[in-house]
């Protein structure tokens, strides 16, 4: 089991981003390739890739309003 | 003037499989940009702020970092001249992609376009080639004011010389970027910002969807059927296509069966797919959000009525009346073609059925 983390993108510790987009759904097989999602934390946008293959399990909804570091996705 | 499509791979006309990796509409112009860079030297990007800033509606994200400075050229605000050398680099055989960063923009460069762009090929006798796309973004929603939010895909399309492409989602923009690249045609290519997949824009559900991995052509000028149904044809395009369907969803569990169809080109307008549907149904709403008069809601209608008038036993078009659009959300809301309004359409499209 590997966690899928929410990028730091903000010098500040506090930051909040949002989760904008995920191309997958709970249930997918991904690879380290496959791009799962889209964050951003002031309009700033980045990619997400999974460190791990495997089976991923969503935990915040498209639209939510994440901490940054906070842990998005697990994969087992 | 003979539109010619002579690229290796064009006219392929079997659409593959969308397969199950996902994309937004702007990842998917982005991989068809590079796939097609990558296959010939001759593809360059050009306009403002389409280098590191990757496009203001990030169509060409991630790219300056694989082609670098030579093929992804940011340009100063200088339409006429920017438009002018994609046309020069065009007609000496190389294949530019000049975004125009919003459409509202054209009225300082129209010559560039126009009359020569879309005239050269023509005028030269056939000698002379332009395989160039004009990529803009267009329309409304988001409170840009009258200078930045408007369609004008009927404005293109009127201007003979031009092929013009208005994607509606990841699969088709992925596909119809392709051939616009690949067309020896100038090619006009016009993505709403609004199925874009941005989080900064209203995010529409739709503008995220499966895309090949690999390179293919939609076909220009073949329209999609988006949803198959009976008692209504709701012929449309772009963002509009999504109001559409969801308007049809709703409607589905009362009984009332809308089509709707996704012209996907303007130029060529595929007629047939039009007539195809209003002969099963007899309805015909076209939603565009586009100004109403002189325009694209017009020519669907009137190329009904020319060749088969019999068919038509009800029509109506949803557009954006003939006014400026409006900065404050509720008035541009008012104008726009909404779901409200397209619900409304489809009502009274079938009201004679309901009650009979």
């Amino acid at each position: 089991m590997s966690e899928v983390i929410f990028p730091t993108m903000s010098e500040a510790d506090d930051a909040t981003g949002v989760l904008v987009t995920w191309f997958v759904d709970s249930g997918d097989d991904v690879t380290t390739s496959t791009l799962i999602a889209e964050v951003a934390v002031d309009k700033v946008d980045a990619e997400v890739y999974p460190q791990s293959a495997g089976t991923i399990t969503l935990l915040v909804d498209e639209g939510a309003e994440v901490p940054q570091g906070s842990v998005i996705a697990t994969i087992g | 003037m003979t539109m010619t499509t002579g690229a290796p791979g064009a006219g392929a006309s079997i659409e593959p499989d969308p397969g199950k990796r996902k994309l937004s509409t702007s990842k998917a112009i982005q991989e068809a940009i590079a796939q097609q860079m990558r296959a010939d030297e001759g593809v360059f990007v050009m306009g403002e702020d389409v280098g590191s800033y990757g496009g203001i509606f990030s169509s060409t994200t991630g790219l300056l970092e694989e082609f670098g400075p030579q093929r992804i050229i940011d340009t100063p605000i200088s339409e006429t001249a920017f438009i002018g050398t994609g046309i020069g680099a065009a007609v000496e055989g190389m294949r530019p992609i000049v975004e125009l960063m919003f459409v509202d923009f054209f009225g300082v460069c129209m010559d560039q376009i126009y009359n020569h762009m879309a005239k050269i090929h023509y005028e030269s006798g056939g000698n002379v080639q332009v395989p160039m796309v004009l990529m803009t973004a267009v329309g409304g929603g988001y409170s840009d004011g009258a200078q930045h939010s408007q369609s004008l895909w009927g404005t293109f399309a009127h201007l003979p010389g031009m092929k013009v492409v208005v994607p509606s989602n990841p699969y088709d923009a992925k596909g119809l970027m392709t051939a616009a690249i690949r067309s020896n045609d100038p090619v006009v290519f016009m993505f709403h910002k609004g199925v874009m997949g941005l989080g900064w824009m209203k995010k529409n559900q739709r503008s995220v969807g499966a895309v090949p991995e690999e390179s293919y052509e939609v076909p220009i000028g073949k329209a999609r059927v988006a949803r198959e149904g009976t008692d209504v044809t709701i012929v449309t395009l772009s963002l509009s296509v999504h109001h559409a369907l969801d308007v049809a969803e709703k409607l589905e569990p009362e009984g009332i069966s809308v089509e709707v169809i996704d012209l996907r080109s303007l130029v060529p307008l595929d007629r047939d797919a039009i007539l195809a549907s209003v002969s099963k149904t007899g309805r015909l709403i076209v939603v565009d959000e586009d100004y109403q008069s002189f325009g694209v809601s017009g020519e669907v209608i009137a190329s009904v009525a020319e060749r088969r008038p019999g068919l038509l036993t009800h029509v109506s078009r949803v557009c954006v009346p003939d006014v400026p659009l409006p900065y404050a959300s509720q008035l541009e809301y008012g104008v726009l073609p909404t779901p409200a309004r397209i619900e409304a359409a489809v009502r009274e499209a079938v009201a004679d059925r309901l009650s009979s």
